[in-house]
Formats: structure tokens, C-alpha cells, sequence
């Protein structure tokens, strides 16, 4: 589904008029003076650049901190792990359990010189998903949310962002609630709670009840909070008695289909994601469990590493072939890498100090690395990229005016990315 | 009883008009407290006279309200003959009385200054709000839940004229109360049962007796401030232990939450908008810069290289595990090290002073300031003690005279009553005097320090007022619009309060029966004394003995002694045969449960519930960001409305309303007891016919409790 359609003449005037103004630099030169993308660069940046190429997201996020080097950064030698890396076609090289990505090589950049500062998970993964630091102040948007705020909803009845795998939390921060994601905690099982226990007659007129008793008290108080909680009923029947609905259920999916992508949470999350963006959701983000692995690297990477290879593998492979990769950008990251170091136990710490990201479609290369880390896989060698440096580029992608301030509710300002500059390089 | 020379004082004191000068100068005609304008003059049976509303007889005593809102109680036998007769026969005006004239006069001077600001811009306060909307409400208000039909119709039948009154002093007695004020101080202060890998269930049990006893506010704040000791031993900690290692963060919101004071943008620069220096903001945090938090630091000394020795020495990595869980609550504690070691942050950007520097402690100061001559609020600290730093500033922090302090707190429950604060944000209370109603806030305030920080007394003064009685505001309050109080806001209720009620609906009164006191528990099973002279091995021993321990009471919730000598082994043992590092410390002791939802009070399950709980989805902070309920709805929490084990449990037969209503003989009495239950009325004849006509064409009572369930109605307080 393409944007110019999933957005009402208000929405779609509103982001034309907000892009304008990023656009034309108002923002920009009025702007900030430090850290900030600046106006110069701004305007060095050839019009176009992957801005806005992508139309939807498929971020895929590791829990638990994934080892760079067991997957996307491989090394030789005492640190290199328990599997020798594995060639590519694109000239790059892949950890050893990522025998099927490797026959993808061709459609994904990979970012070798990621640094975070946080080696705590709760901590790094909020940072991944919003670009700020954690406080008890104030909770601060995804990029779903973001992307909510500045191009409207992407879908008439369904949310425009969904996690798959995970709570809700990280999602709309500041932003109204209607910008939360809405959680799909089993991909298999689908909508919680979208199936009730009693006959559709029955049903039908429990509602037509419902209208009628509750008419009065909603004659009498026609405030917005009422009325809103009104249209999330009539949104939230129509969804549950509408084709909407069959969004959530793969077993719609061909079997065959199904096996490419890997029979577990993550491959069947990222079966739903694809279905998902297909009808028109703008933000999907699906969460891989199990990647803390402070023992037994070996045995970890041979359970997630190959779920992770089929998922993505088969999630690339599918957008592809139904000509959604180029308005689709996916996303692999994780909180932080893992060390170099093996462990007591055979297994690796937390290493925020260095690790990879992945990007595939949404007007980004293909066959192209990004940075490096040193031999070992411990620091930076070149081309640092920061977590909001790595948002940026995602919203970037997306479309999203990185400058433009939205104010919480306590009137403090935000941008998306946090300020971080997007890295233009990857774009094709 | 008013004698006659007392009934004659009064009245003099009202000639002189002693009691509200400014009021009466700004135009007394206009001014009734409750609105009404119906006054006549009443005569006693001596002549003397007395302008006044008549309120109602009972008991053979009449009251009379006078414009300053004082109620006279007099017998009806001193009245003059012609107006016994008056008082036999005359409608009352407005909704009953308090028993207290003191209180009915403190309230009737809050209803004059709202109903000042209201005339000010032309408005007019809504009508009073009928007994139905007014006996929903104030459950929901004070006791947290919906009453139950019983409840209902017993405050309706009451003819009683002071029963508004009487309800209100027997809700704020209530388990409720203590539990819904309970909820709403988790979510200011972000009260969660684990964080920093430790438990904070002393704490909560702390907070919850501080609550029950009614401890003045500026007290149980003041205790806070100053606790030291361990968090195992001393529940006031787990205020500053909440944000343990990161005192600026604490700081920024101890300032926002119990001052309004705006300072979360000063934390990292110069407020933007309001006066604060970042540099302020350090002086502020100065105080707090002779006072660990950091849980390893905070027990330094001899005894951690033991424990280090100790848990070094445990071999099972799964007991190693539990052990440093024991050790790291244990460890978490405020200790005062005697010396201020606060220093600007090292990206300080302004010229007054470099990167690094110490900083040394003062205190903030607002315009309208009290005099510095009141200890607290000497502006120099250098010759006293840097181990006193804090309680200097909880003494200054907590002041009758503190400007704010007092404020914040009266504006925080005035929200709670009336669903708007006289200033917004109520975290931010920097500039009062552009609130909606400045003489309100202000006088607010003052209350607030007449009664002590009394927060019992200041609710009790609130729900009486005539404004806390009016019918709920049918209209859209628009940003741009001050909101002047014509009455309270209608809101959607809090996720506890929907919670709670939906229990009640269930269980009814029972739901107050379960009570969860985690906290002696878990600090007798956790705590381990490391005094001098301990050994390694003695450390060692309390340490598996605790994690022993852990085991035992997980999930039963039995307190017992600590089990000594061969039983200790055995359990030892057990608990290292046992798998799984996180299913320690369940401390909950079974109360009723119905499918899989356990039917107790939100403030005793878990803080905050998991995340898929009807609390959580109904909007339950998650307890990470102060004052951050959420009361929007979504589709998934549509769904669990719809389709959740809440509509189920509650439309099963062995629920109290459907059992309720089953009990009666006829549809629309059965109809009428489900209204009764969920909605605090009786149907409306329409709606009755409606609903009978759905139970004659095949729908049961469940489906009409799914029905009423569902309403916008239930979840939204008039």
C-alpha cells in the first residue's frame, strides 16, 4: 500500500508541510548549535539521498546483546569464536552459522563500527529504540511513534506500529497512547484477546445493546476523552469482525511459505511483520530472545544464530520476490556486542564498545560494510556510528525531518534520532 | 447545642462582620457559598435576628447557614413561633450538611473563592449533583471502587441530612482509602517492587502505615529525606534508594514532586524558560553530597572484602547467583560519609565557575520567599555539619512557611478531587499567581498548614465543599481555556479504581480482606547482620541460610523463624537442586482467585502489575516515570474489555451481581439490581424496557452484565 493513499488530506498536507520547512532549512538555520546535523551539511547532501525510500520498517532486535562477531563481524584467530567466518559473494564475510544471509549478501549493508555507552540491557535497548538515555523523567518515542507524529496513522482501522514478541513499553514515550505499538506477544496466536467465546448473533446484539444503554450517558458527556473511547470500540469491533484481522494470522500462509522463515517466535514474527507492512502497517518491530550468552557461545549461536540466518534469510527473500524490499527497510541491531574475550564459561560478555547493525532495502546498498572494528573485534578501527547516528539513518530512510522539534506534554524538546547525523554512505 | 448567649455572641461577631472582610468587600449579594440566593431572616425566640439559608431540620435541630458559609445548629424550640412553622414546612436549600459547622465554614470559604473566580469570567457553577452521581463518586474518590448496590441504596434511603457528610467520614476510616491514596503516591513517587535488582517491599509496607496512621505529610516527606540505614531495616530509605547511585535524578524529582519546582531542564543547563541555573540545581543536589546511595558503597568497610571472600567461596553458580541477590539487598542502604563530594557536572558550560568544581550548598528561594531569619531557611551553611546537610534540607523542605511545599501537596489533592489542579502542571508550581484562581491556591495552601499536613483533615475539607458536589462538567475543556471549577471533571477512572471496582463486582466488600505485608517477611528472611566479627564463614552460612530461607517462603508467604542447624543443610540442599536464578522472593499469599485473576485491591498485588494484567493495559504506571498512569484507551484494551477474563469473571453465576440479581423474582428487577451494581442508579424507564426486552429475546445476565460492562458509563466517573 503506498503512502500517498493511507494518509487523509490533513495528514498528508500537514507532513507535506512540515517536510517543506525541514526541507527549505527554516528549522535547520533558526537551529541548535551543537551536535546537531547542521544546515551546511544539510545542504551538501544531494536531494534525495534515500531520504524517504522507505515506506515501511522491519526492525529486528536481538534481546540480550548479539555477538558481532559470531554473526556479522568475524574474526580469525583466539577471539573468532567457535565457527570459521564464511564467505560472500559480495566480497565480505559472515559468521559461520550464517550460511543462508551469506546468499543475500547482495541486498544488505552491514555496519561494523557501531558504539554504544550502556552495557545494561534495559538501558541499551531503550536507547536502540529511542535514541535517548533512560530517565525517570520522561519517556521518550521509537521510531514508530515518530514516524506516527510526523506522517499520521499509516492505516485506517489498524495501528500504524506493531512489536511483535514483546510488550508494548518503548513505544509512543511522549506521544498520545494511539501511538503505541500494539503488542502481538505469539505470532502464531495472533491479536490478544481478538476472539470472543460467544456466538457472532449474540454478539451483534450485546452491541446493539451496548449503543442503545450507553446513549444517554454519551448524549450527556460528548468530551473528547468519551468520544475517543467510543471510536476505540468502533475501530476495535471493526477490527475484530473485519478482513483486518486476517493480518495477524499467518496460518493464512502457504506452509512452505511458513518453513522458509524458520518454525519459531522470531521467523514467524518476521512472517507477520512482512504481512503486516503488506496491508499497510507502517512500523513493525519483531524481538529474538536468548542472546545473552555469557555461556556457551557455541551451543547459543547454533540454536538463535540459525534461527536468526533462516528468519532474515527468508524475510528477505519474500519482500523480494514480492517487490517490497525497495519500499521496505529492514533492520537487524541489538543493544550491544559481545566481547572477543571467551569467557570461563565459553561463552561472552557484554561489549558495547564495538559491535554491528544490518540494513537491507529502503533505498540502502547492497554488498556494502560500513566501518570496521580492530582485529580482535574489541574497538572501533574506522567510521564510528553511533546509536542515534544509526536511528538517524533509519529515519532518515523513512523520511522523517530529523531537526524538527516535538515538544512533550512538560514542554521539554525532542527531535527523532536525538540529534545523531544519518550515515550517508549507505544509501545507494 | 447553641445556647441562646452563644447564638447572641455569634451574632455580634457577624454584625461586625469579622469573619470574611476581603469577601464581603468584593461583593457579598453575589457571593452565596453554594450559589443559592435564597435567604431569609430568622427570628429566635428572644427577637434576635439572623439572615440565613435554611438547610434542613433534623433531630429536632435546625440549620441555618449564614453568607460566610457558617452552619448554625440551633433547637427548633428557640426559634420564634412563626418560624418553627418556617422550619416545619420549608424545602431545604442545597444538599445537606456537616455535622461540624467549623468544617461546613472552612468549606463554604473554599466554595466562595471558586465561585469569585467563576463570576470573575462569567460563569456559572453547575448544578449539585443528585445523591446517585455523588455516592458513585465519592467511592470512587475516597475508597477507590464503585459501592456495591447495597451501599448504593442503603446512602439513598438514608433521609438523614447530614449523610453526605457521614459518608465521607466513613470512607476516609475505610481498608479503601488507605489503599487508593496508597496507589496514588506509588505512581508520584514510582514505588515499584523491584528495581536495582533488589526488593522494595519495606518500603511499601512502610509507606502503607505511614497512610494508615495518618502520619502529617510534611512528616512522613521529612522522614524520607533524612532516613538512613538499611533498606531491609528501615522502610522510609527506599525513597532515595529508588534511585540509588543517581542522586541528581532523585533530586530533580524530589524538587518537582514535592515542591514544583521545575527543574528537570536545570539538571544538564540553564532552565530555558523558567529562572533556574543549572548551577542552582547544584547547590540543590549539595545537600545530598555527603550521602551515599550506591548500594557497594554504601556498605564499605571491613566486612566487604568478607563478602566478596564469601560469595567467591560458594561454588554452584546457581547459589552464587541467589547469594550476590542476598548481598546486593543487603548492601543497599543510606550512609552519610560526613563529606560533601557534589561537583558541577564536567560539560559545565557557563562562566561562573569551571568544570569539576566542588560545590557547596544553598538553597533555592522563590519571589514570594519567607524571611531568612527562619532557621530553615538560613542561606549559610559552611559552619554547620556537612552530616546534617540533609536534614537542613528536609527542615527548609518541609517548613510550614516553605512556600511551596505546602501548596504542592493542597494542588495535588485538589486534582485528585476535582480532576484538574488549580495550577498545571502540577509539577511545576514556579509561577502561582498565573494559576486559574490564584486566591485559591494560595488559600489552598494555607488550609494545608492550618490543619497540620493533615491530609485526612484537608480530603475531608474538600469532599464537603459544594464545588466537590456538583455534577460533573459535561464539556470539552479546551487547552486554551482555564478551567474554574463548576464543579469536578468527569474522568475516566484510574486503572486501580477500574480494577478494584471490578473486583468489587465480584467479591464485593470482601475485596478488602487481602492484605499483603511483604515487606517483615522478606527483610527477616534476607537480612544478614555483618557486624564486627563475622567471618567469612559466618557470612557464608547467613548467606545460604537466606537463600535457604527464600526457598521456603517463596510462594506461601508463611512467616516463620529462620530455621537453625540440620534443617538449615537440608534446605540448603533443596534450594540448590532447585533450577532458575529469578523465581526467588514470591512473597504473595494466595487470596481469592477466579480465572487466574486474583480479586484483590490493586495496592496489594504486584507493583506494578506484569504487563498484560487488566491494570496494566488499563493504564497502571509502570512505575518508571513519576505520575505517569495513563487513562487513554487503546484497541488492545478494547479487546480485553470485550473479550478478557475481567467480563468474564464478572458474568459468571458465582459473581456477586449476577448472584445478586438471579435472587430476584422478575426481569426488571433483576435489570434494575445490575444498574444498582455497575452504575450506582436505577434504570431510566427506557433504558429498563431495553434491557427487558433483551432478556426475553435471548440474552442472558451475563450478556447484560458484559453490556453494562462495557458502557462508556462504568468507566468514567461523573
Amino acid at each position: 500500500m503506498k503512502l500517498e493513499n493511507t494518509l487523509d488530506p490533513q495528514s498528508r498536507r500537514a507532513f507535506c508541510e512540515r517536510w517543506a520547512k525541514a526541507a527549505l532549512g527554516v528549522t535547520v538555520l533558526g537551529g541548535g548549535t551543537r551536535g546537531i546535523f547542521a544546515a551546511e551539511e544539510a545542504a551538501a547532501l544531494p536531494s534525495g539521498f534515500g531520504f524517504g525510500k522507505a515506506k515501511n520498517i522491519i526492525f529486528l532486535q536481538m534481546i540480550g546483546g548479539m555477538s558481532h562477531i559470531d554473526t556479522l563481524d568475524p574474526k580469525e584467530g583466539e577471539t573468532g569464536g567457535p565457527l570459521a567466518p564464511i564467505g560472500t559473494s559480495a566480497g565480505f564475510q559472515l559468521g559461520g552459522t550464517m550460511t543462508n544471509l551469506a546468499n543475500h549478501a547482495g541486498d544488505i549493508t552491514l555496519i561494523r563500527s557501531m558504539t554504544s555507552k550502556t552495557g545494561v540491557h534495559d538501558s541499551g535497548q531503550y536507547l536502540i529504540r529511542s535514541g535517548y538515555e533512560q530517565r525517570g523523567t520522561i519517556k521518550h518515542p521509537n521510531l514508530g511513534a515518530w514516524a506516527q507524529h510526523f506522517k499520521g496513522p499509516s492505516h485506517d482501522t489498524l495501528p500504524s506500529s506493531v512489536c511483535v514478541n514483546r510488550q508494548p513499553e518503548n513505544g509512543n514515550g511522549f506521544f498520545p497512547s494511539s501511538y503505541s505499538p500494539l503488542p502481538i506477544l505469539d505470532p502464531e496466536a495472533g491479536l490478544q484477546y481478538s476472539k470472543t467465546d460467544v456466538d457472532a448473533d449474540i454478539m451483534a446484539k450485546r452491541l446493539e445493546m451496548l449503543n442503545r444503554l450507553d446513549s444517554g450517558f454519551r448524549e450527556r458527556f460528548k468530551t473528547a476523552a468519551v468520544e475517543s473511547y467510543t471510536q476505540f470500540y468502533e475501530k476495535t469491533v471493526g477490527i475484530m469482525s473485519s478482513a483486518d484481522l486476517s493480518a495477524f494470522r499467518i496460518d493464512d500462509e502457504p506452509a512452505e511459505l511458513r518453513e522458509t522463515y524458520g518454525d519459531n517466535k522470531l521467523g514467524q514474527g518476521c512472517l507477520l511483520a512482512r504481512r503486516l507492512i503488506e496491508r499497510g502497517i507502517r512500523y513493525v518491530e519483531v524481538t529474538g530472545g536468548g542472546w545473552d550468552m555469557h555461556t556457551n557461545v557455541e551451543e547459543g549461536m547454533a540454536e538463535r544464530g540459525a534461527e536468526l540466518d533462516l528468519a532474515l534469510s527468508g524475510l528477505l527473500a519474500d519482500l523480494k520476490s514480492r517487490g517490497l524490499l525497495e519500499s521496505t527497510l529492514v533492520v537487524l541491531c541489538s543493544e550491544f556486542g559481545r566481547t572477543p574475550k571467551i569467557n570461563a564459561n565459553a561463552g561472552r560478555d557484554h561489549h558495547p564498545r564495538v559491535f554491528s547493525t544490518l540494513l537491507a532495502g529502503g533505498g540502502v546498498k547492497g554488498g556494502y560494510v560500513h566501518g570496521s572494528s580492530d582485529k580482535e573485534g574489541f574497538a572501533i578501527a574506522d567510521k564510528e556510528v553511533r546509536v542515534q547516528d544509526f536511528l538517524a539513518t533509519v529515519a532518515w530512510s523513512l523520511g522523517l525531518p530529523l531537526e524538527e522539534v516535538a515538544k512533550s506534554a512538560s514542554n521539554r524538546p525532542f527531535t527523532v534520532a536525538n540529534h545523531g547525523k544519518p550515515v550517508m554512505e549507505v544509501f545507494a | 447545642m447553641v445556647d441562646s448567649k452563644t447564638m447572641r455572641t455569634r451574632l455580634i461577631i457577624l454584625s461586625a462582620c469579622a469573619f470574611f472582610p476581603a469577601l464581603h468587600a468584593a461583593g457579598p449579594e453575589a457571593t452565596a457559598p453554594d450559589g443559592n440566593a435564597v435567604y431569609r431572616t430568622w427570628t429566635d425566640n428572644q427577637g434576635k435576628k439572623l439572615e440565613a439559608t435554611f438547610r434542613g431540620i433534623e433531630g429536632g435541630q435546625v440549620f441555618l447557614q449564614v453568607r460566610n458559609g457558617y452552619v448554625y445548629r440551633l433547637p427548633l424550640d428557640k426559634l420564634s413561633p412563626e418560624d418553627q412553622a418556617a422550619a416545619k414546612t420549608l424545602k431545604p436549600e442545597g444538599l445537606g450538611i456537616p455535622a461540624d459547622p467549623k468544617l461546613a465554614q472552612a468549606a463554604a470559604r473554599i466554595d466562595v473563592l471558586v465561585n469569585a473566580g467563576l463570576e470573575k469570567a462569567q460563569q456559572k457553577p453547575n448544578p449539585l449533583a443528585s445523591d446517585e452521581q455523588f455516592v458513585r463518586r465519592v467511592y470512587l474518590d475516597i475508597a477507590g471502587r464503585i459501592p456495591t448496590a447495597a451501599e448504593t441504596l442503603a446512602f439513598i434511603r438514608d433521609t438523614s441530612l447530614s449523610k453526605r457528610a457521614k459518608l465521607i467520614d466513613v470512607l476516609l476510616e475505610s481498608d479503601g482509602y488507605r489503599s487508593h491514596l496508597f496507589n496514588y503516591f506509588a505512581d508520584m513517587m514510582r514505588v515499584a517492587d523491584s528495581a536495582n535488582k533488589v526488593r522494595y517491599y519495606t518500603y511499601q509496607d512502610w509507606l502503607k502505615g505511614q497512610i494508615a496512621v495518618n502520619r502529617p505529610w510534611d512528616e512522613i516527606v521529612h522522614e524520607m529525606m533524612t532516613a538512613d540505614g538499611k533498606l531491609l531495616e528501615n522502610g522510609a530509605t527506599g525513597y532515595l534508594l529508588r534511585d540509588a547511585g543517581m542522586r541528581l535524578d532523585n533530586l530533580s524529582l524530589t524538587l518537582s514532586t514535592f515542591l514544583g519546582a521545575n527543574v528537570s531542564c536545570a539538571q544538564c543547563h540553564d532552565h530555558p524558560f523558567a529562572d533556574w541555573t543549572q548551577r542552582d540545581f547544584y547547590e540543590m543536589a549539595a545537600f545530598f553530597g555527603a550521602t551515599e546511595t550506591y548500594g557497594a558503597k554504601g556498605s564499605k568497610g571491613g566486612t566487604s572484602k568478607d563478602m566478596r571472600r564469601a560469595l567467591a567461596s560458594i561454588e554452584d553458580r546457581r547459589v552464587q547467583q541467589q547469594a550476590k541477590n542476598v548481598m546486593r539487598v543487603n548492601s543497599m542502604a543510606v550512609v552519610d560519609t560526613g563529606e560533601n563530594d557534589l561537583a558541577l557536572p564536567h560539560d559545565y558550560q557557563y562562566d561562573d565557575a569551571k568544570p569539576g568544581d566542588p560545590v557547596a550548598p544553598k538553597l533555592i528561594s522563590w519571589g514570594d520567599a519567607a524571611p531568612p531569619t527562619l532557621p530553615a531557611f538560613s542561606t549559610s551553611g559552611k559552619e554547620e555539619s556537612e552530616a546534617d546537610l540533609r536534614l537542613r534540607f528536609a527542615d527548609w523542605m518541609t517548613a510550614p512557611e516553605n512556600p511551596r511545599f505546602a501548596m504542592t501537596i493542597a494542588n495535588r489533592l485538589w486534582k485528585r478531587a476535582f480532576g484538574v489542579g488549580v495550577r498545571e502542571p502540577i509539577t511545576d508550581l514556579d509561577e502561582p499567581d498565573a494559576s486559574v484562581n490564584p486566591a485559591l491556591l494560595h488559600h489552598l495552601a494555607s488550609e494545608m498548614v492550618r490543619l497540620d499536613f493533615d491530609l485526612k483533615q484537608f480530603m475531608r475539607l474538600l469532599y464537603n465543599t459544594q464545588t466537590y458536589q456538583r455534577e460533573a462538567t459535561s464539556y470539552e475543556l479546551t487547552d486554551n481555556t482555564p478551567y474554574l471549577f463548576p464543579g469536578p471533571i468527569l474522568r475516566r477512572m484510574s486503572a486501580e479504581q477500574a480494577w478494584d471496582s471490578c473486583a468489587t463486582l465480584v467479591v464485593g466488600e470482601d475485596v478488602d480482606q487481602f492484605k499483603s505485608h511483604r515487606g517483615d517477611k522478606y527483610a527477616e528472611v534476607m537480612n544478614i547482620d555483618f557486624a564486627g566479627g563475622s567471618t567469612p564463614e559466618i557470612i557464608r552460612a547467613e548467606i545460604e541460610e537466606a537463600v535457604a530461607g527464600l526457598r521456603e517462603y517463596g510462594g506461601k508467604g508463611q512467616a516463620k523463624t529462620k530455621v537453625k542447624g540440620n534443617k538449615k543443610r537440608a534446605m540448603r540442599k533443596a534450594a540448590m537442586e532447585e533450577d532458575a536464578e529469578e523465581e526467588e522472593e514470591d512473597f504473595t499469599v494466595t487470596p481469592p482467585m477466579r480465572n487466574g485473576l486474583v480479586l484483590a485491591r490493586a495496592s496489594e498485588l504486584p507493583q506494578p502489575e506484569r504487563d498484560q494484567h487488566f491494570l496494566r493495559m488499563f493504564g497502571q504506571s509502570d512505575r518508571q516515570i513519576a505520575d505517569s498512569q495513563s487513562t487513554e484507551g487503546s484497541i488492545p484494551q478494547v479487546l480485553m474489555l470485550m473479550n478478557g477474563e475481567a467480563q468474564e469473571v464478572i458474568g459468571e453465576s458465582e459473581s456477586l451481581v449476577v448472584k445478586a440479581a438471579a435472587a430476584l423474582a422478575t426481569p426488571e428487577e433483576q435489570v434494575t439490581s445490575l444498574y444498582l451494581s455497575f452504575l450506582s442508579r436505577r434504570p431510566q424507564p427506557d433504558e429498563l424496557a431495553t434491557a427487558v426486552e433483551g432478556l426475553k429475546s435471548g440474552l442472558t445476565m451475563r450478556d447484560l452484565t458484559w453490556v453494562l460492562f462495557n458502557t462508556r458509563e462504568f468507566v468514567f466517573v461523573e
